[in-house]
């Protein structure tokens, strides 16, 4: 079966091909690979296309595979020498270094202990290696990465769901920022932290964010107007 | 495989809400999830969803030698499931000691409790005795299996028909379904156990704790109990010491959740009766409601004989054949039309937001090397340092 | 062992009274998500039988079964009653091999694909029911699979008639029991898994309407999907 662009494509459907012109070079995303001298979709999905020639497919997935300049939100769970291990939800443990963080030397080293999460860049992801994070850019700035102590509450979500959150068309975040005040790191694996005025509050964001999976954009304002009803009631 | 590690930040949280008398979910203390009883088709089928902690039990039987010590005494027998379908920290085949402890327990609830009439199980005594087995699969773990499990065992075997036995002398005869009508079990009674999680040195206490508070509890306390209010299994365990008035007043509020669950038993085998006795459909696959966006359902279709007979016929060879057939028309098929030829394998980026950052460079591809056609030369892409996923740089050539 | 009881219901008698003007697949039934702990899970039935499938992957995998080249993929198949059996080992096995032909495991080596089957209603075509709940488990954790597959089982009656889609009875009273699995690219047989004696006319008529059947069920598998898919923003 041939698909385009916006149509749901399941593994072993042909990219179609026809519409494009002769010796186009296109970029192909995640989703899509070259099968003897086809283009062929291995994953379920929604087929997306962005200027100039990128085509990609965007799936629904609970699985956390590394990906380079991905923010994710770790679980560090052992200290090994000069590296923390950090569990970002992929197949295997990130490394992080001690020395990025900001500001970090060898005699300065990060406060940093076991059970913490972390925000972190993913540095080097490659499938034949282990994915290594960072906390600062280039420029050695920390730029929001780092160490998140400051209470709040960690959660799971799908993929899709945060890649939902992160879209500049998802009214969410702003429908609920009319009435709460919180602060959020969202990392692309998967996981929010959130923290909001009060517990009562932080817990109604999280069911709120998760609630809005399959919901369209109607659907979440009038739901997150429901829960500050409610919430705002208990406080 | 390993299970996402609880970090500290869920952990204090969780503590805090607890310590101000809040759950998660909106529950208060001693509030249970809501509570779902199926039956399959088989008999002694039992499916339990408390929230969405779910738990499969199925009760079987065969005939076989009572045990030595109890010549008269049928045998019951209890297995605990605990695959990585539930939870990824769970292994295939080897028992944890999560499960050894919830196969302990499930034994003592329904064993030690004599809430079913062994006796009544003996053939021939000291010969010939129904073994009955319970098998509890742990579906999903969402946080207190034991009292899902409970559940589940106790109506499954309630929904049990054994074969009717007839003994005339010397011969045993073990009649099919169809031939007598199948007898359930004696059971006296209805154990069912509900656990209690404890915080803060035993400060606070919480009714079907979830499985993060479970992980963050100090201490649970086990009770089995009917709805005569009769105690028949308590454990404590975890780091903790409890006062007399805290027990009582968890066997208090044991003795009203049992009796609501008891009640949501007997309505649940009713319901399952009146379905089988109008004919109606019954069974797992009636719980899938097609309106959910997750669920699907394709009513019976009808697959035409005559279509794929004729197929068949056209194709006069084997069909075997045809398909190396159709695979040799495929691949000309494809080399007639547009090839595409891989310029480089890439990074893409699409977590950080902002425009795409796909960069040129030079690459030396041996394979778009040998296979570009003269009148095109490839551009050259870069590769920024390793390739992370399946992205790659493609061009479609019209050769 | 003595498995638990089977009731024939009066609609399946009926539908066998019916089948033999024209063949038919059992209702399909599909609920995605539906275990909250996995990458991907599904509650899959075909009729009455129902079977759940969660599939975890890429995920951690053990250091004695790594590959440094591809992905792993581990099948483990739980009966509903007693502990597995060498048929259920052997049931994994065919699974296995089926599956790996399906997901690309080039792209994700050192890691594990695991698949797990827990049987919840054996009430005829078992085998072909598995692979189509694992295959739906693998799309709904959208892991990289160069084609779906999906499996339908004939019985060949005594009198040599073919029944697509048996249900237990008509397994039991069949000659033999065939499945095949098909691929959703070309719909060619990916694996084929029989048990009795039948002869190539049968086998080849078999092949021919259960090709014609796979159809349906990857049609169920695109309507589930979209199903589920086309709601985003």
């Amino acid at each position: 079966m041939k698909v385009c662009v916006g149509q749901v494509t399941l593994p072993g459907d042909e990219f179609d091909m026809s519409p494009l012109e002769s010796n186009k070079k296109i970029v192909v995303g995640p989703g899509l690979a070259e099968f003897e001298g086809m283009i062929k979709i291995i994953k379920p999905g929604i087929l997306r296309y962005r200027e100039p020639a990128t085509y990609w497919i965007d799936s629904h997935q609970k699985r956390y595979v590394a990906n380079k300049g991905d923010l994710v939100v770790g679980i560090v769970t052992q200290k090994v020498g000069d590296i923390f291990r950090v569990d970002i939800g992929s197949s295997e443990q990130a490394s992080l270094s001690y020395l990025s963080f900001e500001g970090a030397t060898k005699r300065n080293r990060p406060d940093v202990k076991i059970g913490d999460i972390v925000y972190a860049n993913v540095l080097v992801a490659n499938k034949d290696m282990e994915a290594e994070l960072v906390c600062i850019d280039s420029d050695g700035h920390s730029n929001g990465l780092g160490v998140i102590r400051s209470g709040g509450f960690l959660f799971q979500s799908s993929l899709h769901l945060v890649r939902k959150l992160l879209n500049p068309n998802c009214v969410l975040q702003k429908t609920l920022g009319k009435t709460f005040e919180f602060e959020t790191a969202i990392g692309m694996n998967g996981r929010i932290w959130v923290r909001a005025q009060s517990d009562i509050q932080t817990i109604t964001m999280a069911n709120a964010i998760l609630a809005s999976e399959h919901m369209n954009n109607v659907q979440i304002e009038t739901m997150c107007k429901k829960l500050c009803k409610v919430a705002s009631k208990m406080d | 495989m390993r299970e996402t590690p609880l970090s500290n930040c869920e952990r204090e949280f969780i503590l805090k809400c607890i310590a101000q008398h809040k759950r998660l979910d909106g529950r208060s203390a001693y509030d249970y999830r809501d509570i779902r009883i199926a039956f399959g088709v088989s008999l002694g089928c039992c499916h339990v969803e408390l929230g969405k902690t779910r738990v499969l039990a199925q009760v079987s039987c065969e005939v076989g030698q009572p045990k030595q010590t109890r010549p008269h005494d049928g045998v019951l027998f209890v297995n605990v499931e605990m695959s990585p379908m539930a939870c990824p920290s769970f292994e295939a085949g080897r028992q944890s000691e999560e499960g050894v402890e919830l196969s302990r327990l499930m034994e003592r609830c329904l064993k030690e409790s004599r809430c079913m009439d062994l006796e009544s199980l003996c053939i021939v005594a000291g010969e010939k005795a129904w073994h009955i087995r319970v098998d509890i699969h742990v579906l999903n773990h969402e946080g207190n299996i034991l009292d899902c499990a409970s559940i589940a065992a106790i109506s499954a075997l309630a929904h049990f028909r054994r074969p009717d036995v007839t003994v005339q002398g010397e011969e045993i005869r073990i009649h099919s379904m169809e031939d007598r009508t199948p007898v359930p079990l004696s059971i006296h009674h209805f154990p069912l156990l509900v656990s209690f999680t404890f915080f803060s040195q035993g400060k606070h206490m919480l009714v079907d704790p979830s499985e993060k508070e479970e992980k963050v509890m100090e201490g649970k306390m086990v009770i089995g109990m009917n709805k005569h209010r009769e105690i028949c299994t308590l454990q404590v365990t975890g780091q903790m010491l409890l006062l007399k008035e805290q027990v009582l007043r968890c066997s208090n509020i044991a003795v009203t959740k049992v009796t609501v669950i008891t009640e949501l038993i007997f309505q649940a085998l009713e319901n399952d009766k009146q379905a089988r006795l109008k004919g109606e459909k019954h069974g797992f696959a009636e719980l899938v409601s097609g309106e959910k966006i997750t669920s699907n359902k394709q009513p019976v279709t009808d697959v035409p004989v005559s279509q794929a007979m004729e197929e068949s016929e056209e194709d006069g060879s084997s069909s075997m054949d045809s398909d190396s057939e159709e695979s040799e028309s495929f691949t000309q098929h494809a080399s007639e039309e547009r090839k595409v030829e891989i310029l480089a394998k890439g990074v893409g980026m699409i977590g950080d937001g902002g425009p795409s950052k796909w960069i040129d460079l030079t690459c030396d591809d041996d394979h778009a090397e040998s296979k570009k056609s003269t009148k095109f030369k490839p551009e050259l892409i870069e590769l920024d340092g390793e390739s992370s996923e399946e992205e790659c740089q493609v061009v479609l050539d019209a050769s | 062992m003595a498995a638990a009881f089977i009731v024939v219901r009066k609609e399946d008698l009926e539908a066998q009274q019916n089948a033999e003007s024209c063949q038919t697949l059992r209702c399909l039934t599909s609920e995605l998500g539906c275990l909250t702990r996995s990458d991907g899970s599904v509650s899959f039935s075909q009729g009455d039988t129902t079977v759940l499938a969660v599939s975890y992957g890429p995920a951690e995998v053990r250091i004695n079964q790594e590959q440094y080249d591809k992905a792993t993929v581990e099948v483990v198949y739980k009966p509903k009653v007693g502990l597995p059996r060498p048929i259920d080992r052997k049931r994994e096995a065919i699974l296995k091999s089926t599956l790996e032909a399906a997901i690309v495991t080039s792209l994700h080596p050192r890691s594990s694909i695991s698949i797990i089957i827990q049987e919840t209603e054996d009430l005829g075509s078992n085998m072909a029911c598995c692979i189509n709940a694992a295959c739906l488990a693998l799309l709904d954790a959208a892991v990289h699979m160069a084609f779906m597959v999906a499996a339908v089982a004939v019985s060949v009656m005594e009198d040599g008639q073919i029944k697509l889609d048996p249900n237990k009875k008509e397994e039991l009273e069949g000659r033999a029991t065939l499945t095949f699995v098909f691929d959703s690219a070309d719909l060619k047989v990916v694996s084929v898994v029989t048990s009795g004696t039948f002869s190539q006319e049968e086998y080849k008529k078999s092949i021919d309407l259960t090709r014609l059947a796979a159809e349906r069920v990857f049609q169920f598998y695109r309507d589930s999907l979209s199903k589920k898919l086309m709601q985003s923003i």
